[in-house]
């Protein structure tokens, strides 16, 4: 009767907790209690309670915390890409169009180059865009800051985490010699490694004394016994903003290489933040410098409203190109090796980066590394985007910047971080607020002489060069009918002595003289001229503003050189966007299809744990009737013993 | 296989939740029209409608540009019309002016109105559009593109014409010295005149018989009067072996391919000259020239006759050239149609592949909501039908 109450008891245990996380099923385990031998045989003497044992599989509970953890890893990247998504948004709130607005602006000025409103109109689209461009980088800055505050919390969680599963594996072992396992403190203990898995994916050992091992990565031990050991949260080497999970072990601080921590929320959150972010800020600066830097280049070649009318001032300033030296670089004397006091008395990096062609640079940030088994003055240059690496030394051009590495040298194994475009849009400003100063007119117009016979006429004459000399009038005259022409450069100002030459016209390719590039159509004739002379009236001509207008279609975006002369040409503004645009977007796209994936795996694995351990109410309650019953027949032989015994004392009466 | 009841209502909620998510999204999308509303919607799709959005914008900043081109060209088409009407008028007074019953003063007072066709002409001429630009500026113009000068009217814009931007290339302004100022003198080929001294004689403007004997050389008719008026011809101030050919009064006299006609009585020493022609004949130099020549008193009727037939073939020069140059507007126009036409189909096509690229299907939408409506609805039927049985009721009942 009494092993009866217990199982009743722990039905009712059961169906208490049968919605408490982490409870395991108990069941009372009942043995015949040891029989009487008498001299007719062996009578059972009933039945004890031998323990209660819970309805475990450390198989599928290892299962359901390494699914868990994998679920958590992927929902963690998912959710914060789902917000990096949002940098790039599609339509009329992108880049990619307010970029194209801004080209677009220009079709006002050149029908009107005197018209001051239309200036305006491109300055402002000029300022959206820019706005936008810091927009985004503010907006990859906040997630960067979420990211990291994140991280130091989980940080702080799996500390408090491991310090419970070490105390749960002292109280274990210490109720582990009376037989009996402690059932609840072994729940607990599941629980704690499950939340665990959850941030960061751990491996566990189970020891002789009941108490369990935890393990980081596979190797890295965070419990061990009734010990436990913290993590820390570490600033990145190259970027104070970033966060890095380290351990301080024997005092010396190490954090812990990329993709040590395979699964569990920080793991997701670090992916993003050392991938995907950087990535996106790459694509979206690599778009900026290319911008400005084609911008700036053709405003310059043409001329102004200014009195006197001269070369547009740049129109868009980005964030300059920088090097970030690892904070672990080599020492000495309290600064680090690898610099010195600049002219302006500021301590700057021996490394620096200087851009040389906005057009050719890549949307990735590179790793210049002093490795000790190269040559002295070489050193490795990988691209982080793709992994390629090279070797370098000072004064390579790689990607469309310039590395410099000046005195004193870097140390071996010193490692720079090179950031030819992810610090661009964070400074992205408008620089040009007068409309005057756009540079509508082109320098140099050309013109054919009236009394030409042939049919040539001029399809398109472009400065092509910062070069050119606008007071030198170029006259070319053709010396016979089959295209030859013999030109003279003039210079009206008399500071330079005529040059004179020959050339001859060549289907598809312009006249290039004196930094200008001048198309035909039509055939000259034997003794026709043409002039490209100094544009007279700067005030109407919208030579340049076409040509700032033609940058909509210019794929100056990401050209790369094969080889020297040899450039692979880019893409242009809008698919330059809309390739980053996919690109997140795909990045986005799989990492949700991942963390859908994972978590129903995840909870096919604590299904199953459930099934295994979990409680079922149906089930508790045919057990209720089950002991009821047994109980009830228990308390009948009492009855039934008592009416025996009464009998027998009537017998005696 | 058991089913742990927490788990079993775990299920239940995810299931329905996630259910609902899914008509949530579907309703976003009935209710905005649009399949994608951020990249990883579908990725390829979005860049392609990006792309065609950019596209859009294109075709729409051209379409402006077009427009800048047709306000400016339907402008210079009309001052191109008035300027010929005003030619026409003064090709009727210069007919008149050729009456032979006029005296000076007749002819002084048609050379009046000639004088104010003129500055009309001139006013037309530097026609701006309201707004700074000159419809005949050229390559751009601060100032009025015409101006006069002692020595005539001169251009002082820079020659050629502004155009849009490179995708239309259309003119946004017209090559005022190419129209106004650069009609060929002569006949087109060459310029047959008298020498201011020549009084009863008079040269027409000639034709060319054989154009592959044109040699471009300046010729001179020089005439002598003995028994018989006879004539030499000089090339380059040079005899030739036409030394002492008779002269008949309206015959054709052939030179190199050209042939030309005296008519009247050249007396000894009169010369006549036969110059290449140049395009340097302007509106206003021409009706300057006529205005002086009908100002000039006491003039013979055979120089009459010369400066009136010399007036009339330049205006009627200037007037095919100033013609031209209409036509080659109207010529514009009718690009700028058919830009805009394609411009508009542009826009039509890129606007369908944007549409087709992130736009909802509305009767797919529609038909995949109701689906997903009647799915939840089961699943919360079935759902509270399950979660209703338990076997504590059964117990409690008993």
């Amino acid at each position: 009767m009494t092993a009866n109450y217990a199982a009743l008891q722990t039905t009712g245990n059961n169906v208490a907790n049968a919605n408490t996380a982490g409870y395991s099923r108990q069941s009372v385990e009942l043995a015949t209690a040891f029989s009487q031998q008498t001299g007719s045989g062996f009578f059972g003497k009933g039945v004890d309670v031998a323990t209660v044992t819970r309805a475990h599989s450390d198989f599928l509970t290892r299962e359901a915390a390494t699914t868990a953890s994998l679920a958590a890893a992927d929902a963690a990247r998912s959710s914060q890409l789902q917000q990096l998504e949002t940098v790039f948004p599609t339509g009329e709130a992108g880049l990619g169009y307010a970029a194209q607005q801004m080209f677009n602006a220009f079709v006002d000025v050149s029908n009107k180059p005197q018209d001051a409103s239309a200036r305006q109109v491109v300055l402002s689209r000029i300022g959206d865009l820019a706005a936008r461009f810091r927009g985004a980088s503010d907006q990859i800055d906040s997630i960067q800051a979420g990211i990291a505050q994140d991280l130091r919390t989980s940080v702080a969680s799996i500390n408090s985490l491991t310090t419970r599963i070490a105390d749960l594996n002292r109280r274990i072992a210490n109720v582990q010699g009376t037989g009996h396992s402690p059932n609840d403190l072994l729940d607990q203990r599941d629980t704690a490694i499950a939340d665990l898995s959850k941030i960061a994916q751990v491996t566990t050992v189970g020891a002789a004394d009941g108490t369990v091992g935890v393990f980081l990565g596979g190797a890295q031990k965070l419990v061990l016994g009734g010990e436990a050991t913290a993590l820390t949260a570490l600033a990145d080497p190259f970027d104070p903003a970033k966060v890095q999970i380290g351990i301080t072990e024997g005092g010396t601080t190490r954090a812990f290489p990329d993709g040590f921590i395979v699964g569990g929320s920080v793991a997701g959150l670090l992916r993003v933040q050392n991938h995907d972010l950087g990535d996106a800020r790459g694509l979206i600066g690599q778009i900026a410098s290319a911008i400005a830097g084609s911008l700036n280049a053709q405003q310059a070649l043409g001329l102004d409203l200014g009195q006197p009318s001269g070369p547009g001032a740049p129109l868009l300033s980005v964030g300059a190109a920088s090097v970030a030296p690892s904070s672990n670089n080599a020492q000495a004397g309290g600064v680090p090796v690898a610099s010195y006091v600049n002219g302006l008395g500021v301590r700057v990096s021996s490394v620096s980066i200087a851009v040389v062609s906005t057009s050719e640079l890549q949307p990735s940030d590179y790793e210049l590394v002093a490795d000790p088994s190269m040559p002295a003055g070489s050193y490795r240059l990988t691209r982080l985007s793709d992994g390629t690496a090279q070797t370098v030394s000072d004064g390579s051009v790689v990607d469309g910047f310039r590395i410099d590495i000046a005195a004193p040298a870097p140390a071996a194994r010193d490692r720079f971080l090179l950031q030819p475009v992810s610090q661009a849009t964070r400074s992205i400003v408008r620089t040009l607020d007068d409309p005057k100063g756009i540079a509508a007119a082109a320098p140099v117009t050309a013109s054919v002489t009236a009394a030409n016979t042939g049919t040539a006429a001029v399809a398109s004459l472009a400065a092509v060069s910062a070069s050119i000399n606008p007071n030198l009038k170029a006259t070319i005259t053709f010396t016979d009918n089959s295209g030859n022409f013999s030109y003279s450069l003039v210079d009206t100002t008399s500071a330079l002595p005529t040059a004179n030459g020959t050339g001859s016209l060549i289907a598809g390719q312009p006249i290039a003289l004196n930094g200008f590039e001048l198309r035909l159509n039509g055939t000259p004739l034997a003794g026709d001229t043409l002039t490209v002379a100094k544009t007279a009236f700067p005030a109407g001509d919208n030579g340049n503003a076409n040509a700032l207008l033609a940058l909509r279609d210019a794929t100056f975006v990401g050209e790369r050189t094969i080889s020297p002369g040899v450039v692979a040409p880019g893409v242009n503004v809008t698919d330059a966007y809309a390739s980053a645009l996919a690109a997140i977007g795909v990045r986005v796209q799989s990492a949700s299809y991942a963390a859908d994936q994972s978590a129903a795996i995840a909870g096919d694995a604590k299904s199953a744990v459930a099934e295994k351990s979990g409680v079922n109410l149906d089930e508790e309650a045919a057990r209720l009737i089950q002991y009821q019953q047994s109980y009830q027949a228990a308390a009948k032989l009492l009855q039934v013993a008592q009416s025996v015994f009464d009998s027998l004392l009537q017998i005696g009466r | 296989m058991r089913i742990s009841t927490a788990n079993a209502f775990d299920n239940g909620i995810d299931i329905l939740s996630r259910r609902q998510a899914e008509m949530t999204s579907l309703q976003d999308q009935l209710t905005t029209g649009k399949r994608i509303s951020k990249a990883s919607d579908d990725p390829a799709a979005a860049a392609r409608a990006e792309r065609a959005r950019a596209s859009i914008g294109r075709a729409e900043t051209s379409q402006r540009a077009v427009e800048a081109s047709k306000v400016m060209m339907t402008q210079a088409e009309s001052n191109l019309g008035n300027a010929d009407t005003l030619l026409q008028r003064a090709r009727e007074l210069l007919v008149s002016a050729g009456n032979a019953s006029y005296g000076d003063s007749e002819r002084a007072s048609i050379a009046n109105e000639l004088q104010s066709l003129r500055q009309q002409l001139f006013a037309v001429a530097n026609q701006s559009d309201g707004a700074g630009t000159y419809l005949f500026g050229g390559q751009g113009a601060t100032q009025k593109p015409f101006i006069d000068t002692p020595t005539g009217v001169k251009y002082v814009a820079a020659t050629g014409q502004t155009v849009t931007e490179n995708g239309t290339g259309l003119s946004l302004t017209t090559d005022g010295e190419l129209a106004w100022l650069q009609a060929r003198t002569g006949n087109g080929v060459f310029v047959a005149s008298a020498a201011p001294t020549v009084l009863n004689a008079t040269i027409d403007s000639g034709s060319v018989t054989n154009p592959s004997a044109l040699t471009g050389a300046d010729y001179t008719l020089q005439f002598t009067v003995g028994s018989v008026t006879t004539y030499a011809v000089l090339k380059n101030g040079l005899p030739t072996a036409v030394t002492a050919a008779p002269y008949v009064s309206g015959q054709a006299i052939a030179v190199d391919g050209m042939t030309v006609a005296v008519s009247g009585t050249p007396a000894t020493g009169d010369q006549f000259q036969i110059a290449p022609s140049t395009p340097t004949l302007g509106v206003f130099g021409v009706l300057d020239q006529a205005v002086a020549a009908l100002k000039t008193p006491g003039r013979t009727s055979a120089q009459v006759a010369q400066a009136n037939a010399d007036g009339l073939r330049d205006v009627d020069a200037v007037l095919g050239h100033l013609q031209a140059a209409r036509s080659a507007t109207g010529q514009v126009l009718n690009r700028i149609d058919s830009e805009t036409d394609r411009l508009d189909n542009q826009k039509l096509a890129s606007d369908s592949e944007r549409s087709n690229a992130e736009d909802v299907d509305m009767v797919h939408a529609i038909s995949d909501f109701q689906n997903k409506q009647s799915g939840y609805d089961a699943a919360l039927k079935s759902y509270a039908m399950v979660q209703r049985l338990s076997l504590f009721q059964y117990v409690n009942g008993g």
